[in-house]
């Protein structure tokens, strides 16, 4: 399994780009006007700016810099310093595979194995960023290997693990549908203290 | 640090701004900087003094033999100029970044909308850009871009034409149309203090034909337009500057970078430049 969850629908609305990463990837996601979501590398090939600085203009993403603006499929569309030309082909952004299930968005940075992790019947809750990292989180809980851990618990909590540095995690947590959103809240701060806590 | 990095001279202060002695860095090393009986001084970490230099209203200094005396503008001189010394702004970018982004016009109506530039007037002509060998500078001339507030002294648009130049590694002078006088230039100057690789403190500098703003106002809308370009400056992957060709793909409109960066390697000036794709 490859895919990591990188976002929570709630938290991206259709029109706008955040920035992401997993490991030392950096990312840039964005939801386009018809509601697509993207995962592409954080760089401008122009002149390497964040293209999470950028900005959404219908269905393709612009960069801040010089105003490049790439289309869907990651390849620039149009240079706004010279309007007459067509860019060539291999002006184009490293793009990754993006998926978004249940109200989760899932990015993988390989050919992905299967779909997206099944969150069943949970529904996302917050996205939490932890000061321990991806594997220790794994470890706490006796799966070293996953990045989706479910929990169980009052809640039926669910937890999707961004690896971001040796150091730091963001945590995306899901829980059953009928639980009590604070409840929950509660509950993945006293996690994190816990987690946090047991830093070596 | 090699010859080609030290032998050259760079801006550490403001003259009017020294009083009791400070330290900074140049190059990745502290100094030490000051004033006795109205001699400006400048000192490496073991008290060595280092030449010096006062010119354009700022203290300029070499670690090294400066190879030529400091770059000179003439046009500085003429009479009826307002000379403003804008500040610093730090920056953690490559000097060299700070500098290539100065020499662009194509970012104004992203950057610096409504101000330097707005959509749709997004077009860069051609323009001429050449390495003078006589005096081994970067030039750029006939640039012109129509802008909807080019200055303070400015109201409504104009089509502003420019020329850059790159006296030295981390210098560069802009010549600009001037709203109210036509057929002369104003003057606006970035002089970059490379800290380290990564890290620069900007120093603009200006001397301008305009007799209605008052100072205060000169500067603040030149360190807003640095403002702007400070958030862009402190995203660009990576920090450094690529000289190869391959990481980075130029247009006709960034033909001015492309000589900066052509240049910089002939003259093998890499400090903050990154050599290698990365
Ligand atoms: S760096 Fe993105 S358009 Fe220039
Ligand atoms: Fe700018």
């Amino acid at each position: 399994m490859n895919w990591i969850a990188v976002g929570l629908k709630q938290d991206l609305p259709l029109g706008v780009v955040i920035p992401s990463r997993i490991e030392d990837t950096e990312l840039a996601i964005w939801r386009s006007a018809s509601g697509e979501v993207r995962a592409w590398s954080d760089r401008c090939p122009h002149r390497g700016m964040r293209l999470s600085h950028g900005f959404v203009r219908g269905n393709a993403l612009s960069c801040i810099y010089h105003g490049w603006q790439y289309s869907e499929n990651g390849s620039c569309a149009y240079i706004p310093a010279h309007p007459k030309l067509t860019p060539p082909d291999t002006i184009c952004v490293p793009t990754y595979d993006c998926a978004e299930t249940d109200g989760v968005i899932w990015a993988a940075l390989q050919k992905p194995l299967g779909a997206p992790p099944a969150v069943s019947s949970r529904r996302p809750v917050r996205s939490m960023p932890v000061a321990r990292s991806a594997r220790a989180i794994a470890a706490y809980f006796n799966a070293p290997q996953s990045t989706f851990l479910e929990i169980g618990s009052d809640f039926d909590v669910a937890l999707a693990l961004q690896p971001c540095t040796a150091a730091h995690c963001v945590v995306h947590a899901l829980a059953a549908r009928g639980a009590d959103r604070k409840a929950v809240s509660r509950w993945l701060e006293a996690l994190r203290s816990d987690l946090e806590e047991s830093a070596p | 640090m090699t010859a080609a990095t030290d032998n050259h001279w760079y801006p550490v202060a403001m003259v009017s701004g020294i009083d009791a002695p400070r330290e900074t860095w140049l190059l990745g090393k502290k100094i030490t900087l000051g004033r006795d009986n109205g001699a400006c001084w400048v000192r490496d970490a073991a008290g060595n003094p280092l030449t010096v230099t006062e010119r354009f209203g700022h203290l300029w200094t070499s670690p090294g033999q400066p190879n030529r005396a400091l770059f000179t503008i003439p046009e500085a001189d003429t009479p009826g100029r307002r000379l403003v010394d804008v500040g610093s702004v730090r920056v953690k970018c490559s000097p060299l970044r700070a500098v290539e982004n100065f020499l662009d016009i194509a970012h104004f109506p992203f950057v610096h909308t409504d101000i330097l530039g707005a959509e749709p007037h997004t077009e860069v002509d051609r323009y001429d850009v050449r390495i003078a060998e006589d005096v081994d500078e970067v030039w750029a001339t006939k640039v012109k871009f129509f802008q909807p507030q080019a200055a303070k002294s400015a109201s409504g648009g104009i089509t502003t034409e420019y020329m850059y130049r790159v006296p030295a590694p981390t210098c560069a002078v802009l010549y600009k149309t001037c709203p109210p006088r036509p057929g002369e230039w104003d003057i606006i100057t970035l002089f970059v203090q490379p800290l380290t690789e990564e890290w620069c403190e900007v120093w603009p500098w200006m001397a301008l034909y305009d007799d209605a703003s008052t100072m205060a106002e000169m500067v603040s809308f030149q360190q807003l337009i640095f403002m702007q370009d400070r958030s862009i400056l402190e995203n660009q992957i990576p920090r450094k500057l690529p000289l190869d060709p391959g990481m980075e793909v130029p247009t006709q409109a960034d033909m001015t970078s492309v000589a900066y960066r052509r240049w910089l390697k002939k003259i093998g000036y890499t400090y903050g430049a990154q050599l290698v794709a990365a």
